[in-house]
């Protein structure tokens, strides 16, 4: 009876949150699903359901697959570069955890991640500009041709990377130093009576160690790069005829058929195959990092 | 202590819960009390002072009416109002370019006006039948016209003295060959300042919009209408060919602008460009940030882009009245030469007295004086007409910066088929496909 009247208030107490939850995230979802299935043009009452002709178009539709390849190449870009940019940036940092200046190092590498996104954009597109831009300037030092970085369909989607990597790492540092700091110090010191030396120890301690660590960082960084929307509309689009190709992704893609182009059902059906992939790469990296017999 | 602690937070809830009912009901006495406020939204930031100009003038007539302004970028003004229009959340008085506004319409989200500002849209003394046509939806009247988009030449004095030229381009051909005897190269050849900015890159729909303007001097149009009311694009000709091969030509092969060049309004403010083609704003733009650049505009060789934008009403009762009031006074004749004259829209009725902002600012000659055969163009009332112009500038763009196609008739005949084929492609979907 008291198990039953506690269990009724655990109900109750956690109701609100999970209508709110409902409301907030499952609702959309499933209002997405069905609208990639209807035509609708977000003004029109009328909302025929067309089956999968959405699908069937969009896998013919070169801006979406240019979309899709773009996002792809960000998000897997940015994946790579942060991983083990910010796993050996945190190693080094917690190893000088004791210096005066651990304080600084920390900020430092955090800042971009709370920096606001369009003044940084704003900035690393000063810093690409083909004719203004310091990066041309250096590179002009070595004897390197400028180049049209925010122009040239490569260079671009680089551009991109780049800034989405810079502003990814300080959230993944910050993670890593985390667990860094969980771990037993007996294993290195261990490690260090037989003889390890530091590197040794990173690859054969902190590195298998920090797994379940590195499978949140990879998921919320990969998620994140499926996400890419301001830093390309941002660094390579612009006001004014300032010089930038417009690195089409894919929720750049979605915006202009919702928006623009009023085709809400169009872009709903980009937002499925967008959710799918997202769910597949998730599972498939929880599987690849996934401990054999135990919990990640 | 537990019931004593219990009591507090229980009070303290009745306290949170009583401030929040009268924290509401004052929110609600406020939005009562304030129902005579109206919102303006537009989507061209310069504008925010001419209505806050036609504001002031209204206090007169109107002395309890508010009248708040937000404007923001053009895209996202476009998808505020979609948002905003479908949730009932929009500002009582919309700006909006009729070729976008059309799916508004067939909706009837849009309120059709009163009798007093139908019969003062309609009055031919008021405005020609392009623009009561742009305001009108099914023979009613839903809006009110104010400013139009139209294109001229700008070009800098200073550097046409320099180069020897005295008189602006007439034809295009004149374009390309005053572009190169512009162009100011460094000692290895590379243009540092461009002969001629031309449109190459950005956010989309504007680099389609640009090209056929400039397709248009050569006869030609993105997409037309056929007898039988519906659309065609048909452009993979000679007049196509010669509008894109003059891009190219400039880019790749003579070089008198690269793609990676400052350009547009900026760049010729910077005197990083001797000409480019652009809207009647620039004046504004230039009395306020480049007010001794030595500049001229002309007409353009054969006609120009007219893109009407119009003033529409959402909403009801005693605030749709006040909207429709504030849309009106926006044509007053004194507001609509102020807007010429500091924003530099120009002002969609007739009738209006240009004689001194022109003896002021000669630079306005250009799109309110022009030639008897001055022929125009507009973006058409159809839906997929965004998804045209951004699925041509994609195309676009990969052309601009395709050195491949300089000297290569071939190619660029291919270029133009599939942005040809793909436009009627779209057209066709939406049942819009001539015969």
């Amino acid at each position: 009876m008291l198990r039953r009247k506690r269990w009724r208030f655990a109900m109750l107490a956690i109701l609100p949150t999970l209508a709110i939850f409902a409301w907030v995230r499952i609702y959309p979802i499933a209002e997405t699903l069905r609208l990639s299935v209807h035509k609708w043009d977000i003004l029109s009452k009328n909302k025929p359901f067309i089956g999968l002709a959405n699908f069937r178009e969009l896998f013919s539709d070169r801006l979406f697959i240019e979309a899709l390849t773009n996002t792809a190449i960000i998000a897997f870009g940015v994946l790579l570069i942060t991983i083990p940019l910010s796993l050996v940036l945190a190693a080094l940092i917690h190893h000088r955890a004791r210096s005066r200046l651990a304080g600084f190092y920390e900020t430092a590498i955090f800042i971009p991640h709370v920096v606001s996104l369009v003044p940084a954009a704003m900035a690393w597109k000063w810093i690409f500009d083909a004719k203004l831009g310091p990066l041309n300037n250096l590179l002009g030092w070595f004897g390197v041709a400028p180049k049209a970085w925010l122009f040239d369909p490569v260079l671009a989607v680089v551009c991109v990377i780049v800034l989405c990597s810079w502003q990814a790492l300080g959230y993944a540092v910050l993670i890593y130093l985390v667990g860094f700091k969980s771990l037993p110090v007996s294993l290195y010191e261990a490690a260090k009576l037989d003889g390890a030396t530091g590197p040794q120890s990173f690859r054969l301690i902190s590195v298998p160690m920090l797994k379940p660590i590195t499978l949140y960082v990879s998921v919320v960084t990969l998620v994140s790069g499926f996400n890419v929307y301001a830093q390309a509309f941002v660094l390579a689009s612009d006001a004014q005829g300032a010089p930038g190709r417009q690195v089409r992704v894919l929720v750049l893609d979605m915006l202009e058929n919702s928006f623009r182009n009023y085709r809400v059902g169009y872009a709903a059906s980009e937002a499925v195959v967008l959710l799918l992939i997202v769910l597949l790469l998730t599972l498939m990296q929880f599987s690849f990092l996934r401990e054999k017999g135990g919990r990640t | 202590m537990g019931a004593h602690q219990g009591r507090i937070t229980s009070s303290k809830f009745r306290m949170s819960a009583l401030g929040t009912v009268l924290g509401g009901s004052l929110a609600f006495g406020v939005a009562a009390a304030s129902a005579a406020e109206i919102t303006v939204w537009s989507g061209y930031p310069e504008m925010v002072p001419f209505y806050e100009h036609v504001a002031e003038g209204l206090k007169e007539k109107h002395p309890d009416l508010t009248v708040k302004v937000e404007a923001i970028a053009l895209r996202e003004h476009e998808k505020r109002i979609a948002l905003g229009l479908t949730s009932g959340e929009a500002a009582e008085v919309i700006e909006l370019g009729t070729s976008t506004a059309t799916r508004y319409l067939e909706n009837g989200l849009f309120n059709k006006a009163p009798d007093a500002v139908a019969a003062f849209v309609t009055d031919p003394a008021n405005f020609s039948e392009f623009f009561r046509d742009s305001a009108s939806y099914e023979g009613a009247v839903h809006g009110v016209p104010l400013f139009r988009g139209q294109s001229a030449l700008y070009y800098n004095t200073e550097m046409f003295k320099a180069a020897g030229l005295t008189e602006p381009p007439k034809t295009m051909p004149d374009f390309t060959s005053y572009a190169e005897k512009l162009t100011q190269r460094d000692a290895n050849g590379n243009p540092v300042v461009s002969g001629w900015s031309l449109r190459l890159s950005g956010g989309g729909a504007g680099i389609a919009e640009k090209f056929w303007i400039n397709m248009f001097q050569y006869g030609e149009n993105l997409v037309e209408q056929a007898a039988d009311g519906k659309w065609k694009a048909s452009f993979a000709n000679e007049a196509g060919r010669a509008a894109l091969k003059q891009y190219i030509d400039n880019v790749h092969g003579l070089k008198t602008v690269t793609v990676e060049m400052p350009a547009d309004a900026e760049a010729f403010e910077r005197k990083q460009t001797a000409m480019f083609i652009r809207e009647s704003w620039v004046i504004g733009d230039i009395a306020s940030k480049a007010p001794d650049l030595p500049y001229a505009t002309a007409t353009l060789p054969r006609g120009s882009i007219v893109a009407p934008v119009t003033l529409w009403t959402s909403g009801e009762g005693e605030q749709a009245e006040a909207a429709w009031a504030f849309a009106q006074a926006t044509n007053d004749p004194e507001n609509l030469l102020w807007l010429l004259d500091n924003v530099g829209w120009l002002p969609n009725r007739n009738g209006l007295d240009y004689a001194d902002i022109l003896s002021r600012k000669p630079a306005l000659a250009a799109f309110v004086d022009y030639p008897d055969s001055y022929e125009f163009f507009t973006l058409p009332n159809i839906g997929p007409v965004e998804e045209i112009l951004t699925r041509t500038a994609d195309r676009l763009t990969q052309a601009f910066g395709n050195a491949s196609l300089a000297g290569n008739d071939a190619g660029i005949d291919e270029v133009l088929v599939a942005m040809e084929s793909e436009i009627n492609g779209l057209l066709q979907r939406e049942g819009l496909l001539a015969e």
